[in-house]
């Protein structure tokens, strides 16, 4: 509506940051996943007699320790969440950055999730869908108490709202 | 109450039902029974070619045994299995759509398949209440009865035990097929799609009889002693007639007799279509979030669109969209949309350009990916000995890429109406996209690493209804936030920084 003048600023940032151990389990992930991969060369040396130049390991070996180390501190610079007493907003992402913003009215389900590695780590994820199959919002790594405390107000606030979210 | 009573009863399906689904049974089971009644002929008097006909029979008495369904005064609910019971339940203020649709085998006996779609089904997918099959004349009867207590208001003014009024007297006709449209259909690709899945269905056959032809005639040594000059082209167009021909008749199968009404007092949108198997789509005006007019590149350049409605409660394989005007002169399709979302500026009001850094966007995006196969070409004719017209061949590939990217920048843009957002974008699927501010349901702000060093983001409208997400591209940052906090007062400005 015209009544309303255009904004002209930016969104900030969302107010809290995930779990502190959060890093931890994205380079234990990224380790993983790297020596996968250098698995799979070295079976295709035995099974196809594929052979990669020494370079190409060395390579691998710079760019893999770079992503598992410089991944996670990054990631976590940008991971982060904030709920409202109206709204949730979450942003996520590396290279590329998603904001989500849904209103609280909006929201249909929320979940806690906890992969065993998760628990390990006492880590847990929270994800708010709405009534939109693109709109789910995730905010993973959380601390589980601080997780459990979120599940806990994001469901009073919402049961609290009236009508069928669509 | 009489009907309130009446509605308690549990229902069943129309008797007629018995006829059709053994019918269908039967095509499926088609060559099954060939087998059995040609092949298996040999050795005579073998009961198991009985249970070729009595399992179709059997599945159709079962399921008419065990379906069974009521309206009470707030919940539809559908019962069905013999011996395992299962109980759908859905609230009926729920019920955003009811769709009635009839076969040929449904029409010689005046019956329809009902279907009614539910928010919540919507979201597990199978939940979908589906009556197959009612008379036509309750089939209509519980339509009416379903929009009119999902418009709650309406229902209380209806006294209980009205008759019933004929559901077409009182509506008004919005738009309705003309013939001559069909000279959009060879610009569709909906019409292609009927249109083969209709040849498939008959293709084994249609396939021996062509091989018989060509077998016949000396025709393909005749096409080999050709020159390439003449096979070619007329290779080239005489798939063009066959495309055309098969769009037409798709377009004509799918869309003839088309009418789109509007219920007199407003509440609802009827679409009624098709040649064989007639589709009667109605939409709650609650349920409609906006439409999406579509102008592909062809069906732009020949002056032509298609409108659809963007709805909630539209099952899954819809995709919660329904048509409202099929390939169609662009006036004609406007001015329904104009109707439809009653707002002129959203559907012909000029649109916000997205700047120069969203221009270079396009064109590289254009260009550089389509410039690549000449820069491949031109280093396999270098190293490779790969003939030098490769290279001439290749070479308009980008050209037509930038082409492309400046057409996708002309058309991208986006406003702001009093109740809608628009988002008109693409150039071979153009598309402009009308969204009710009202049925966004949240924001997605999306950045990728190039956009984030040209300073653009992507904003997406996420909702219920249609292709649930509707993104507008490579808008300035300040610019994406502002149309987010305009569209939708009370959200985002806490965010801002």
């Amino acid at each position: 509506m015209s009544s309303n003048a255009p904004v002209a600023a930016l969104l900030r940032d969302p107010a809290h940051q995930v779990s502190s151990r959060a890093p931890g389990i994205w380079a234990l992930g990224a380790v993983v996943r790297s020596v996968l991969l250098a698995a799979a060369a070295v079976a295709a040396h035995f099974i196809w007699d594929l052979d990669l130049a020494w370079w190409v390991w060395v390579a691998y070996v710079l760019v893999a320790t770079a992503y598992c180390v410089l991944m996670p501190i990054y990631r976590y610079r940008v991971h982060r969440w904030e709920s409202t007493a109206t709204a949730v907003y979450t942003q996520r992402g590396w290279l590329s950055r998603e904001r989500r913003i849904a209103p609280m009215s909006r929201v249909q389900t929320v979940d806690l999730d906890q992969t065993a590695v998760m628990r390990l780590f006492g880590l847990a994820s929270v994800t708010v869908t709405t009534a939109s199959a693109a709109g789910p919002l995730k905010i993973e790594d959380l601390d589980r108490e601080v997780a459990e405390h979120l599940v806990e107000e994001l469901t009073r606030r919402t049961e609290a709202e009236a009508g069928d979210a669509t | 109450m009489s009907e309130l009573e009446r509605d308690a009863d549990w229902r069943r399906l129309d008797l007629r039902m018995l006829l059709v689904h053994p019918v269908n049974e039967l095509i499926r089971f088609l060559p099954l029974l060939i087998g059995i009644f040609v092949l298996g002929s040999g050795d005579e008097g073998s009961p198991w070619r009985f249970l070729g006909v009595a399992i179709p029979i059997a599945i159709g008495v079962v399921r008419f045994l065990s379906t069974r369904f009521r309206i009470t005064s707030g919940q539809i609910e559908l019962r069905r299995g013999l011996l395992g019971r299962s109980v759908l339940t859905a609230p009926i203020d729920r019920v955003r759509t009811v769709e009635l649709t009839a076969s040929p085998i449904h029409r010689v006996l005046r019956l329809e398949k009902v279907e009614i779609g539910t928010g919540s089904a919507s979201r597990t997918g199978d939940g979908r209440v589906v009556l197959d099959s009612l008379g036509t004349g309750e089939a209509h009867r519980l339509r009416q009865d379903l929009l009119h207590r999902a418009s709650g208001a309406e229902a209380a003014d209806v006294p209980a035990g009205t008759p019933p009024v004929p559901a077409a007297a009182e509506e008004t006709v919005i738009v309705r097929l003309d013939p001559s449209w069909v000279r959009y259909a060879p610009l569709t690709t909906s019409g292609l799609v009927i249109a083969l899945a209709a040849l498939a269905a008959s293709s084994q056959f249609l396939g021996d009889l062509a091989v018989s032809a060509l077998d016949s005639t000396h025709l393909d040594e005749d096409v080999e002693a050709l020159p390439l000059a003449v096979t070619i082209p007329a290779g080239i167009l005489s798939f063009l007639v066959v495309i055309s021909v098969l769009s037409i008749i798709g377009y004509l199968l799918g869309n003839w007799g088309f009418t789109l009404t509007r219920n007199q007092q407003g509440r609802t949108y009827h679409v009624r279509r098709g040649a064989l198997t007639t589709r009667e789509t109605s939409i709650d005006l609650d349920r409609l979030r906006g439409v999406e007019v579509y102008e592909p590149l062809g069906l732009r350049l020949a002056g032509g669109g298609r409108l659809n409605a963007i709805v909630t409660g539209l099952d899954r394989g819809a995709r919660g969209r329904a048509p409202m005007v099929p390939a169609a002169p662009r006036a004609v399709v406007l001015g329904v949309g104009e109707a439809v979302v009653a707002e002129r500026a959203a559907l012909h009001g000029p649109l916000v350009q997205h700047g120069p850094a969203a221009q270079r966007r396009r064109l590289i995006r254009g260009v550089v990916p389509l410039a690549l196969v000449p820069a491949l070409a031109l280093l396999a004719v270098l190293l490779d000995d790969l003939p030098a017209w490769w290279l001439l061949v290749t070479l308009p590939l980008p050209v037509a890429g930038f082409f492309l990217g400046r057409d996708r920048y002309a058309r991208l843009g986006h406003t702001l109406t009093p109740s809608y957002v628009v988002v008109r974008w693409g150039s071979l699927r153009g598309r402009r996209d009308v969204l009710q501010r009202t049925g966004i349901i949240g924001w997605n702000i999306q950045q990728s690493w190039f956009q984030r060093r040209a300073g653009l983001v992507s904003l997406t409208a996420t909702t219920a209804a249609g292709e649930q997400s509707y993104e507008i591209m490579d808008l300035e940052e300040a610019v994406a936030v502002s149309l987010a906090a305009t569209a939708v007062p009370g959200l985002v400005e806490q965010f801002l920084a």
